[in-house]
């Protein structure tokens, strides 16, 4: 598979990490560049760095993080031909099924390779993986990805229809996985593929029910047993340090600008004796107050007669959480939560075993 | 017959001193271990020669007769089809015993098959074909649930396995379900081949998956709270052979520190000669044991793993800062727990730390569907949780 050497060689395919959302593949070129809005990188700036560096860029702008690949990052970073899998389902399928090193896997079709790594990978040198395509430029494309990624050995890919033509193996391979639009025509084929000599399992990958329960039928018409039925989905969960504003402080808060709001009342009330008692010279006292508060900011909005209404919101705002951030009272936590938006469905995955049969004692 | 066996690899056979998982008709499934000579208990189905079970596929459904195992065809679903019958004009109290127990008890002396018991009982029962073809399914699996005895056997995937513990006694293997722990052998890229630190208080399901993913190539040091190699419980039903175990080497957490000093050292240079051959012999396996551990810590201190599998009950970030120095540049390192507090602390302080790439946490949810024409819906009860996944990349 991918390179096991400690450090980063010319014709290695390595993954680059900027952030958790751009990961991508890059074959280490002697004379080419790397250039991304993190920055500018020759080539043989990377070779003989090892595998798990922070690279910092040639032009300052940033730095890159030189991953080793593994089929969990290469599908985050593969260049998508058709729908993938993603781990959840590779995983759990890969669990159903048994998948070992040393197994004998068929999948259908191909696609974009991201399940092909990922069994390559589990069943080693010792297993195989025969994978089928009937789409031909999809088909030549994920051969030479194999081959550049050094499964050749392992995957055996073979451009054909497999529910017209079936597959090209008979009673060998320990699990079938069908991630085609109409599995139910390629059930009977993979049962012809699959050993008898032991238990031997079936899993087919539809995103919708109707696809299912022909999915069903089909299986137990061929004498599939234990069929199973699953759903499986990934939810990421974000932590953040959240603050936790003290009651106490709030009440403080609240009481200190009711004072202030009652002090300014009284004051306005005050005022307004006076500015009647003085009778004439009213308007000049008033434009000099207006002048004076306009240079002291805090004082504006107070000194304006305000709707009831507004005077609540503007206090709120100038005495609420946000204005305590930060506050020496307050407490933080670490809190986790699901993140906003998730994935909500791939597909349905169907499950099922073909006993093995009995000898004939 | 014999060639057949022989090309069946020697796990998918049962053989004397396995650990077998039993599953019954009713969907309860039973471990117990099979031994040449004894018998195998299967409490009301009664109990059978294990010598008649030794030897034979993993999968295969038998019914006990007598002293003997009969194989059985594979149970298919039965053609479910909606009709136009409901359960409307069924009173639920006439949906019991169309034959009395001294009718069937009296079947049963005259050694009546449980097929015949079952069809007796059909013919007998008034209602019957009012009853809709999916409460008939359902009434004939009640049945043979009832009289058949009949059982299969489950072949020890890890799948399997992890789903037996997992009912059985989820708290023991810390919350671990089968979709979680597929995602830790995937996070952790768990190949044939690669090697691997693990810390384990999941009773031995974590190690046991490694080493059923390794397939006996590569190599696991598992980090241990005793003093000698813990006993996992969870391998016993994995049956592993001699080759698949022998990547595992075991350390515990005073022999895993870099100033660990035996407290008795070498007994030998103190005593001199050896008095007799049993002293010799016992010298020479302690020897033998000291020279294991020694090498086995060289191992972890010269570093470089490829991967680092935590599900523990002490503080997760002092075990990853306590390993993560023996591991390689780009390492995976995948830590769960069945609560989500502490990762939620770990990943606050691994993400202070530059040398974790990443670390974010993941929740797996899963549930099964019941499949059947026109009555497909999700299980009404599921698990609730797997635990947690804290995922990083050494760097
Ligand atoms: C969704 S993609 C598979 C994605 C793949 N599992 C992955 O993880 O990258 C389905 C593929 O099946 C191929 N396909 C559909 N019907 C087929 C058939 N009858 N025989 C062979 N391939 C087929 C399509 O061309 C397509 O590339």
């Amino acid at each position: 598979m991918w390179s096991t050497a400690r450090t980063v060689a010319a014709g290695d395919i390595v993954i680059i990490w900027q952030t958790r959302e751009s990961v991508q593949p890059l074959l280490i070129t002697p004379g080419k560049d790397f250039n991304s809005k993190f920055g500018f990188y020759p080539h043989s700036d990377l070779i003989g760095v090892p595998y798990g560096s922070k690279v910092g860029s040639r032009n300052g702008k940033g730095f890159i993080h030189l991953l080793r690949p593994t089929p969990e990052l290469w599908t985050m970073a593969l260049p998508h031909r058709t729908q993938i899998l993603y781990i959840a389902d590779i995983s759990f399928i890969t669990s159903w099924l048994d998948i070992k090193p040393g197994s004998k896997v068929i999948e259908a079709g191909t696609g974009s390779g991201s399940f092909s790594h990922s069994v390559a990978r589990t069943v080693g040198a010792r297993g195989h993986l025969w994978s089928y395509e009937f789409h031909e430029a999809r088909a030549n494309k994920a051969r030479q990805e194999f081959s550049d990624h050094g499964l050749a050995d392992i995957i055996t890919l073979t451009h054909r229809n497999v529910c017209k033509d079936g597959f090209t193996v008979t009673n060998t391979v320990d699990s079938v996985f069908l991630d085609l639009p109409a599995p139910w025509d390629a059930v009977v084929h993979a049962k012809n593929a699959m050993r008898k000599d032991c238990t031997s399992r079936i899993c087919c990958f539809s995103p919708c029910m109707e696809q299912v329960l022909r999915t069903v039928n089909a299986l137990n018409e061929a004498g599939f047993t234990d069929i199973a039925m699953y759903e499986v989905l990934i939810r990421p969960h974000e932590v953040n340090e959240i603050t936790i504003p003290k009651l106490d402080d709030i009440v403080t808060k609240l009481k200190q600008s009711e004072q202030k709001r009652e002090e300014k009342r009284l004051r306005q009330i005050a005022n307004a004796g006076k500015r009647k008692r003085e009778g004439s010279s009213e308007n000049a006292v008033e434009n000099g107050e207006n002048k004076k508060a306009k240079t002291d900011g805090a004082n504006v909005t107070e000194l304006h007669r305000t709707s009831e209404l507004e005077s609540t919101s503007t206090s709120a705002k100038g005495v609420g959480p946000q204005a305590l951030q930060g506050a020496d009272d307050s407490a933080s936590v670490n809190g986790a939560k699901a993140v906003y938006e998730v994935r909500g469905h791939t597909s349905y995955l169907t499950f099922a075993r073909l006993a093995p049969i009995a000898d004939e004692a | 017959m014999d060639e057949a066996i022989s090309s069946v690899p020697m796990n998918n056979l049962i053989q004397s001193g396995h650990t077998v998982l039993f599953r019954l008709l009713n969907g309860e499934t039973r471990g117990l271990k099979v031994d040449h000579g004894s018998a195998v208990s299967l409490g009301r189905l009664g109990s059978f020669p294990a010598n008649a079970l030794i030897g034979q596929r993993y999968g295969l459904t038998h019914e006990i007769q007598g002293k003997e195992l009969n194989i059985l065809p594979p149970r298919v679903l039965q053609e479910v089809e909606d009709t136009d019958a409901t359960n409307e004009l069924i009173t639920d109290g006439e949906l019991v015993q169309p034959l009395t127990i001294t009718e069937i008890e009296a079947l049963k002396q005259s050694g009546a098959h449980a097929a015949d018991i079952i069809k007796a009982q059909i013919e007998q029962h008034a209602n019957y074909e009012l009853k809709t073809e999916y409460s008939k399914e359902k009434y004939k699996r009640r049945k043979e649930a009832k009289y058949m005895k009949a059982f299969t056997t489950v072949e020890p995937t890890l799948h399997n396995v992890c789903e037996y513990w997992f009912k059985k006694d989820h708290n023991r293997i810390r919350d671990l379900r089968p979709d979680t722990l597929s995602q830790m052998l995937n996070l952790g890229s768990i190949r044939p081949g690669g090697r691997y630190l693990a810390v384990d208080d999941a009773s031995g399901l974590v190690i046991s998956a490694v080493l059923h993913r390794l397939g006996g190539e590569g190599r696991l040091i598992s980090i241990c709270d005793v003093d000698s190699p813990p006993a996992y419980p969870v391998m016993a039903q994995m049956n592993f052979a001699k080759d698949i175990i022998a990547p595992l080497g075991t350390l515990n957490w005073a022999t895993a520190q870099p100033d660990y000093a035996p407290a008795a050292p070498q007994e030998e240079s103190s005593s001199g000669e050896p008095r007799s051959d049993r002293h010799r012999q016992r010298l020479d396996r302690r020897k033998l044991a000291n020279d294991a551990l020694q090498q086995t810590r060289n191992e972890l201190f010269s570093g470089e793993f490829d991967g680092l599998l935590v599900s523990t009950e002490y503080d997760a970030f002092e075990v990853v800062q306590t390993l993560s120095p023996y591991l390689a540049g780009s390492a995976c390192i995948v830590v769960q727990h069945p609560y989500q507090q502490p990762l939620t602390e770990l990943q606050m302080k691994m993400r202070a730390i530059p040398s974790y790439l990443g670390p974010s946490i993941t929740e797996s949810w899963s549930r099964r569907y019941q499949v059947l024409p026109g009555r497909t819906h999700p299980m009404m009860s599921t698990s609730g949780t797997g635990g947690f996944l804290l995922h990083a990349i050494k760097v």
